[in-house]
């Protein structure tokens, strides 16, 4: 064996012994390959999220599209253009009264004020749903559909994307096992340079398509874009914040609008530590991330992507020596790898530095798989819930200028 | 694709023009995660993987840009092939050189390439084949933002993905067309565009290496001999359609055998060699007036022969 093989076996067999030691692969994720009939699904609301949910469905096995819904045309067609063969319906109800039993699951990516109604009119029709996250826009709305999904006895998953993302799951197994130790900041920003306009090509349709500038139906961005970001820490420390500390504005797109176009928000837990979050429209430097930082590492994570940066005095762990590393300005952030077995056993650990797939991808997965086999998806109604409540109690923060206490009792479904 | 692209939309309401050239953007880039060879999570790599044992079902927008490359083929006797990629892989266009040479020249063959239009679907008639939409990918780009703006009421803009791909809609206020040079040289034409597409195939600009790391220069491969065609040869071609204008100078830079007679004809093309470090387009065609067309410049060696 010469030096390289040498180090090429040692990169292999630790990387294999890491992964083997702590974290499931990529490939022994539940899915509904190899089901005799494809699971019947139907789509229900084909605006940008709904498209994206399209794109991904197409692309894993033992599913069939086989409806989808939108009110307005144009969304429609395009929706259908990305499901050959389904039916399209401008009317939620009339695809449930329709179809029948031949949909066993339905996906909700309607607008977030009008989750409530086809929620819950998907459950009582006995399917399984999932329901895009924050599940609705008040706390009464959200109680409503946990309530509604607790009582259907059918699988019912939020879309909170954190909890089924392999690498995500991968990066809590290190923060969980001790890797961060004492946990002294936590960190998360959602930037990207836009509008938040949809445009109309009918004008009697711009108010509808624009809900998320209307204040009055908005979530704004802690709502619409946080509570994805906040679940992550829910996720990872298992607890949920005590008080919410809020401000924003309008400061780039002055077009008129009022709901706040950056703003940013501190979630404090019982412990005392914060989460600091701030998201703009106005600016896309570094994107979204969360960070995770401890006195002998820091946990960033970044979606498709996770490293690890350790402290000098931190403890060397085997596997690590022959991981992939990244460079960022000073740091060098350990690349933590879903699927490090299979990648290690086939030498090819520096080509999975990033998942195959999208977040989307492995949300829908792991409720499809749970629908399929009567499962429990990674993420369901109470998890749904608290974290809604949170988003929804951080836009008012934000909206107020002011600080909120976050009362347990609002996270029970009753 | 993995490219910049960049619009210019023209109107009156700038937040509304802003919100539509967002709308336009978003299509791209989830284009992007559709056809890239690069994403193993793409469709495209779905179908790779999968359709020499079964049939994928793909999207109406995919299916329409396999039919368009489909077609170039036919009509540019393979100088146009998608399913070069197991060449471009072996030539190290797609990371690291992978594959032999020899066996991924043999395997290429569109006639391999089989679409079911009733269940949107594809298929390879035999093991090997692999699709690589490089040269057709920036121009079907084009036309979903085009379906974007169209949608929303947008009649001027122009929209280009790497420089390479061009799409016009309508002209600028008080313009007969869009004008846009091909290249920065003094003598390169002027493509003067209205609501039509233009784009440019260059084989140099970029270099690759074989699995022994012997370099390969040249990023355009001749689908049936199976190597990257020598630097300095350049191919432009004006059509009402991205895609096929895309696919159709991608060939020309192989061949003109075929997209000059195809059924559809080509609204204008023009195809250059270089020589002493300038490309020189010898071979301008096209209508000497009219909206779609090259112009030259006062001072450009060519002349303009007329298809009229």
């Amino acid at each position: 064996m010469t030096p390289s093989d040498r180090r090429q076996f040692l990169a292999q067999a630790t990387g294999a012994l890491a992964a083997f030691a702590i974290h499931p692969d990529l490939a022994a994720r539940p899915s509904l390959a190899g089901r005799d009939e494809p699971l019947p699904v139907a789509l229900i609301g084909a605006g940008r999220q709904g498209r994206a949910i399209l794109s991904e469905l197409q692309k894993l096995d033992g599913v069939s599209v086989v409806a989808v819904c939108d009110v307005l045309a144009g969304r429609l067609r395009s929706g259908l253009r990305r499901a050959q063969g389904a039916r399209g319906y401008d009317d939620h109800e009339k695809l449930l009264a329709e179809l029948g039993d031949a949909v066993d699951s339905v996906i909700v990516a309607t607008p977030t004020h009008l989750h409530r109604k086809v929620v819950t009119d998907a459950l009582e029709a006995g399917k399984n749903v999932y329901c895009e996250a924050p599940l609705a826009h008040t706390v009464e709305d959200a109680r409503a559909i946990a309530a509604a999904a607790r009582a259907s006895g059918r699988v019912f998953a939020t879309g909170l994307q954190g909890r089924s993302n392999p690498v995500y799951q991968l990066a809590r197994s290190f923060y969980r096992s001790g890797s961060v130790r004492d946990l002294a900041s936590m960190r998360a920003q959602d930037f990207k340079k836009q509008s938040w306009r949809t445009p109309a090509s009918n004008p009697a349709d711009e108010a509808a398509l624009n809900w998320r500038l209307d204040p009055a139906l908005s979530l704004g961005l802690p709502g619409e874009l946080g509570t994805q970001q906040f679940d992550v820490f829910h996720y990872y420390r298992g607890e949920y914040p005590v008080s919410v500390r809020g401000r924003g504005g309008v400061f780039v797109h002055r077009d008129g609008r009022e709901v706040a176009d950056t703003a940013s928000v501190e979630l404090t837990f019982a412990d005392g530590t914060s989460l600091f979050w701030e998201a703009s429209l106005g600016n896309s430097y570094q994107g979204r991330y969360e960070l995770l930082s401890g006195s002998m590492a820091a946990i960033k994570l970044a979606w498709s992507h996770a490293w690890m940066f350790k402290e000098a005095d931190a403890p060397t762990q085997g596997w690590e020596v022959y991981a992939n590393r990244q460079t960022f300005h000073n740091d060098e952030g350990i690349t933590l790898i879903a699927d490090a077995t299979q990648l290690a056993s086939q030498g090819k650990l520096k080509e999975g530095v990033g998942l195959p797939h999208s977040s989307l991808y492995y949300a829908l997965e792991d409720f499809l798989a749970a629908a399929g086999a009567g499962g429990t998806p990674a993420c369901g109604a109470a998890e749904g819930l608290r974290a809604t409540v949170v988003g929804i109690l951080a836009q008012q923060a934000v909206t107020s200028g002011g600080e909120l206490a976050i009362d347990p009792e609002a996270f029970e479904i009753g | 694709m993995a490219t910049r692209f960049e619009l210019v939309l023209d109107g009156e309401d700038e937040g509304r023009l802003r919100a539509v050239g967002e709308a336009a953007l978003e299509a791209i880039e989830e284009c992007e995660l559709t056809i890239s060879p690069f994403l193993p999570g793409s469709l495209l790599s779905r179908v790779n993987a999968r359709a020499a044992e079964e049939w994928v079902a793909v999207d109406a927008d995919t299916f329409t840009l396999l039919e368009t490359a489909r077609q170039v083929r036919r009509e540019s006797l393979g100088a146009f092939d998608v399913t070069v990629a197991p060449v471009m892989a072996a030539l190290g266009f797609r990371g690291d050189a992978g594959g032999d040479l020899a066996t991924a020249r043999r395997a290429v063959g569109g006639d391999a390439l089989l679409l079911d239009p009733e269940c949107s679907a594809v298929r390879f008639a035999r093991p090997g084949l692999g699709l690589d939409v490089g040269g057709i990918g920036k121009g079907h780009a084009l036309e979903l933002a085009r379906e974007v703006l169209v949608e929303h009421g947008i009649t001027r803009a122009l929209l280009h993905g790497g420089t390479s791909s061009v799409l016009a809609l309508g002209a600028p206020a008080g313009a007969d067309a869009w004008r846009v040079a091909l290249g920065p040289e003094a003598e390169a034409p002027l493509a003067l565009l209205r609501d039509a597409a233009l784009s440019v195939s260059v084989t140099d600009g970029r270099t690759a290496a074989l699995g022994d790391g012997s370099p390969v220069s040249g990023h355009v491969v001749d689908p049936q001999s199976g190597r990257a065609l020598a630097d300095g040869i350049a191919a432009a071609v004006i059509d009402t359609d991205a895609r096929r204008a895309d696919a159709r100078s991608t060939a020309l830079c192989v061949t003109d055998a075929g997209v000059r007679s195809a059924p559809q004809p080509l609204l204008a093309a023009a195809r250059a060699e270089r020589a002493a470090g300038t490309l020189c387009w010898d071979r301008v065609e096209g209508p000497a007036d009219g909206p779609n067309r090259f112009e030259l410049r006062s001072h450009s060696p060519q002349t303009l022969a007329s298809t009229a």
